[in-house]
């Protein structure tokens, strides 16, 4: 009963609509988003929590990527794409003007649907956005390295092999130094697109069980297509459809009892 | 079942197999249902060989309760069945294993018929058999609220468990008395007891399904609430 109790005090259950300023790491407010006179994102807002786990889902084209892009600004490479609205971090809209966009990135980390390492050793791999901040100092960058590779549960498996080309890691392996590389520069957030689509299972499991530490340290968003993957990693889950967020709350609530029709049909295989 | 969406999955196979675990739980409860009324009309008629039957087709019920488990089990596995859809599976799990026990409760009573209930003793059952009759009316009831999953029935057959305990508490005081009036009607009078009591929980049961409903249709679990804390919920 105790355990059970204790259980419960640590999974309380966020008032998302009212998050307080401390517990807010990013907060999304009346986003709209085109691509060219398309709009995929219409008047998003919403609350995102620190150091827990928050999941978009929904089905193709609904925008949840397109909304994952607009928190680091991946979208500004996209000649044809138009935002309103605002994304605050630390109270300061990353749309700003004076906002230096490589200094976001350094602070928004992200990770790909198919594992990209470069083609150099996994040493290299990791701490490549270190060298570029201007670290060389040997000493250093190997503490950076394990304390990557062991924040992505990779450090066991590769450390006599650190200079091996990543390309000869597996599949899921690649995937955990990618996530290495971008934690190595120690972001506060970290953006996971669809991060194990491309892994088998067990790869898959070993990833959504890092996912789990690194929110002691890190805020995370991730966005999956496999629904019962946001039901097991996220804190809180928001369902989107056609460039609305349909719904946003705690994960237990949302799989258990959605408050929407719309939510409850997609979660649970129907057709509206 | 237009209402509930449930044959409205893209799975046609799930759709069927949420559909089989459905029938199969109403042909239990119909075999319970049955149990109860064969059991009452047993004691009332002091009908020995029906009492037997009765006891013989708890083996049904058992296998019946063991195969929807079972086919249940094998729809989480498969299907990771999601908020109404795992709303129903849970609800499915914990109603066959209470109609598992109102089949006990036929059995029991069976048995006690078989070594003599109302027979022997100079108490009349008609006061039992209306408690009898009282408990196999919510189960009808609560059954047929779950096959059409509504909640405000559901909730009718909650309310009514009030009243078949205030039935049973008076026959509890009315067989206290002939224990008073002539203590060596006590032994007789014990088994009535215990045979009433088998009615009451029946009722209990009955309530624990209505809750399963009302928690499948709203997604509020009202167990352990009040009736007036049910009735502010729905």
């Amino acid at each position: 009963m105790i355990s059970l109790a204790a259980e419960k005090s640590n999974n309380k259950v966020l008032d998302l609509q009212n998050l307080s300023q401390e517990d807010t790491a990013l907060e999304v407010q009346n986003l709209n988003l085109f691509y060219g006179s398309k709009q995929a994102l219409f008047d998003v807002s919403m609350k995102i929590p620190k150091g827990k786990v928050t999941a978009f889902i929904g089905p193709s084209g609904c925008g949840k990527s397109t909304l994952l892009r607009c928190i680091n600004r991946m979208n500004d490479l996209v000649d044809i794409c138009k935002v309103s609205g605002k994304i605050l971090l630390h109270g300061e809209n990353i749309y700003d003007k004076s906002v230096d966009v490589a200094a976001l990135r350094r602070n928004v980390g992200m990770v790909f649907q198919r594992p990209n390492p470069f083609p150099k050793t996994i040493y290299e791999n990791v701490v490549y956005g270190l060298r570029l901040q201007g670290v060389n100092d040997r000493r250093s960058l190997d503490e950076a390295v394990e304390r990557s590779l062991r924040g992505a549960a990779l450090w066991d498996e590769v450390k006599d092999r650190l200079n091996d080309n990543a390309f000869g890691l597996s599949g899921g392996q690649q995937q955990r130094v990618v996530i290495a590389r971008a934690i190595a520069i120690e972001p506060e957030v970290l953006l996971l697109d669809e991060p194990t689509s491309a892994l088998d299972p067990i790869s898959t499991l070993t990833i959504e069980e890092l996912i789990n530490d690194l929110k002691d340290r890190y805020t995370v968003v991730i966005v999956t297509h496999n629904m019962q993957q946001a039901a097991r990693v996220s804190d809180q889950t928001a369902f989107m459809y056609m460039g609305d967020m349909v719904e946003y709350s705690d994960t237990n609530t949302l799989f258990t009892t959605p408050a929407k029709k719309q939510t409850e049909d997609y979660i649970t295989g129907r057709y509206g | 079942m237009d209402k509930l969406n449930l044959d409205k999955h893209i799975s046609g196979q799930f759709n069927a197999e949420i559909n089989f675990v459905r029938n199969q739980i109403m042909v239990m409860g119909g075999l319970v249902e049955q149990q109860l009324r064969d059991v009452i009309k047993a004691m009332a008629t002091h009908d020995v060989e029906l009492a037997q039957q009765v006891a013989r087709r708890d083996n049904k019920v058992n296998s019946l309760e063991v195969k929807i488990d079972e086919e249940c089990t094998r729809i989480i596995a498969k299907r990771q069945p999601a908020a109404s859809d795992l709303r129903l599976i849970m609800a499915i799990v914990k109603t066959i294993a209470d109609l598992e026990r109102i089949g006990d409760v036929a059995k029991n009573v069976a048995r006690m018929v078989e070594n003599g209930l109302g027979k022997r003793s100079n108490i009349s059952v008609a006061s039992l058999e209306t408690l009898g009759e009282h408990s196999v009316k919510m189960l009808h009831d609560v059954l047929d609220s779950f096959a059409r999953m509504d909640d405000e029935a559901a909730f009718v057959v909650h309310r009514e468990d009030e009243k078949l305990d205030k039935e049973y508490e008076r026959l509890f005081r009315e067989l206290m008395t002939y224990m008073m009036e002539d203590p060596r009607s006590i032994p007789n009078v014990l088994d009535a007891l215990n045979a009433a009591r088998c009615f009451e929980r029946v009722g209990d049961r009955c309530q624990n399904i209505a809750e399963y409903v009302i928690y499948f249709v709203r997604g509020k679990d009202v167990r352990h609430l009040g009736t007036d804390e049910i009735a502010e919920l729905l």
